[in-house]
């Protein structure tokens, strides 16, 4: 039996962290959010091989709004920033181990390549669109190098989807992030959440479909890799297996976290039954228009994977500031 | 240079809760917060307890992951090996209030992060920092690890000393005598 009294306590750490709020998990879901989108449209850009650039830019509004997801993200963190004017300070150098030094730079360096690679993709139809000569100029020049860009943008993605975990998995006084299962396993519902997405904003049926198919591999992955995220935490030594405890309380005040845990479990597989389904529909190929009710279940599986993501986003960042290495 | 260290005497404190008090008032800490603690634990089944009376502050740890959490290198290492922060070059990310296992730091209503700092103000004048002045059953005791006639390396080689959290690899630079009380850290 122990019993503590504590003089001089700062409510940001006791009794539990409360450090990063809702700001950081909006920014860690449109982070993982873009970071799938740039991916899965580079993937989409490059999967035919030596086909003219025409015909390849087949994937063109995804990049325009992973690039505004992004945006609205970074300004989510800019917001939980205590001192934002700053900032300049971070640009002045570069810390290889902290991790906020890697997304200050980084998160510039992708939204760059993404607006290049906007530029890029745009048709050449709609290119009067753009009001300035120079991005019309740029726009016509960036076009014969779409390929090289959308390699690059896989890059930016895939670096961006392990960065928003890595990002919690450095603090090694926060048992429930700090492993090395947890850069995956957002990288995995990033990629996920933005196969997702294109599903929904996609208006090509060969597009909506692909990215359906593509999307069933990584719920899969997702699904397992929740489990191995929990199952080695609790085969670990007492703080890690005391942070994975808010997800099993069913009766406690941590019951929420057990809820976020049943519906991600609920969602995934309901997304994944759905898709499943849709591919059985066109075993015999594709021909021609979708019917409504094939687009609404398209969608609506999507928007069951994008939600599944945000929910495990938002319990890891609340759940792991409940914990700590010291037992006060 | 000077290694810094603080010993803490965790029989001698009397929890009068001073040196909370003076660390407040001598680095201005806004209302609410706190740069040191004192924690009063009790241990057992009645009635056979017992209590232990252990202040708590930053460890200016060697290996420490505020610094690395740091994208601006506003936590840094001073030259006499503290750990302090430039107010300046602090974004207010909150990283390295995260990334401390010992809750040692807090967000000052200003934005930036705050933390002892072992006064950083008085040791450049000779002197030695609030709490350890104020302490009055001298338990906290404060002294360079490199002076070899320095009382706090006299009483870390004559007694069994501890560190918060060993485990964590940080290697504070606030050490705990134990004489009796064994455990609870």
């Amino acid at each position: 039996m122990s019993e503590i009294t504590i003089t001089g306590l700062n409510a940001i750490t006791h009794p539990y962290l409360k450090v990063w709020d809702w700001r950081i998990i909006i920014y860690l879901f449109l982070g993982g959010l873009s970071a799938g989108m740039l991916v899965m449209s580079s993937i989409a850009n490059l999967r035919i091989p030596k086909q003219s650039v025409k015909e390849l830019a087949k994937c063109v509004r995804a990049p325009f709004i992973a690039f505004i997801t992004l945006a609205i993200g970074a300004l989510f963190i800019i917001l939980d920033l205590g001192k934002p004017q700053n900032l300049i300070w971070g640009y002045l150098t570069f810390q290889p181990l902290s991790l906020m030094s890697w997304g200050t730079w980084g998160i510039p360096i992708v939204l760059l390549l993404n607006a290049l690679y906007i530029l890029a993709v745009i048709p050449e139809e709609q290119r009067y669109r753009l009001k300035f000569p120079f991005l019309l100029k740029l726009s016509e020049k960036l076009a014969s190098k779409v390929r090289a860009l959308a390699k690059w943008n896989f890059v930016a993605g895939i670096f961006l989807g392990i960065y928003t975990g890595v990002l919690l998995s450095s603090f090694a006084a926060i048992p429930l992030w700090n492993n090395a299962t947890l850069p995956i396993l957002f990288l995995v519902s990033a990629l996920s959440s933005g196969a997702a997405m294109i599903v929904v904003i996609a208006k090509k049926a060969e597009i909506k479909f692909l990215f359906t198919k593509i999307d069933i591999w990584l719920i899969v992955a997702e699904l397992v890799i929740i489990l191995l995220f929990f199952y080695g935490l609790y085969t670990s030594t007492a703080p890690y297996k005391k942070a994975i405890k808010p997800f099993f309380s069913f009766t406690s005040e941590h019951f929420i976290f057990s809820l976020a845990l049943i519906s991600i479990f609920l969602l995934l597989p309901l997304a994944l039954r759905i898709k499943i389904g849709e591919l059985r529909e066109f075993e015999g190929g594709f021909q021609g228009d979708f019917t409504k009710s094939q687009v609404f279940r398209m969608n609506l599986a999507a928007v069951l994977v994008v939600v599944g993501s945000f929910i495990l986003r938002a319990a890891i960042v609340y759940a792991g500031q409940l914990t700590k290495l010291s037992h006060y | 240079m000077p290694k810094y260290v603080m010993v803490i005497d965790i029989e001698r404190c009397i929890g009068c809760m001073a040196c909370v008090i003076a660390c407040k008032k001598e680095n201005n800490v806004p209302e609410k917060h706190f740069r040191t603690r004192v924690v009063e634990e009790v241990r057992g089944e009645f009635p056979n307890l017992r209590m232990e009376l252990r202040s708590e502050l930053c460890n200016h740890c060697e290996n420490a992951p505020c610094i690395d959490a740091c994208p601006t290198r506003a936590s840094h290492r001073a030259k006499d090996g503290t750990v302090q922060i430039d107010r300046k070059k602090c974004i207010g990310c909150k990283a390295c209030i995260l990334a401390c296992p010992y809750d040692a730091r807090y967000s000052h209503p200003e934005g930036f992060a705050d933390k002892c700092s072992f006064c950083e103000h008085r040791l450049k004048e000779g002197k030695k920092p609030a709490c350890v002045e104020t302490c009055l059953g001298k338990s906290r005791i404060f002294g360079d690890l490199d002076n070899l006639s320095s009382e706090v390396v006299e009483l870390l080689r004559r007694h069994d000393f501890s560190v918060r959290l060993e485990f964590a690899g940080t290697q504070p630079r606030v050490f705990y005598i134990k004489r009796s009380f064994t455990g609870g850290l």
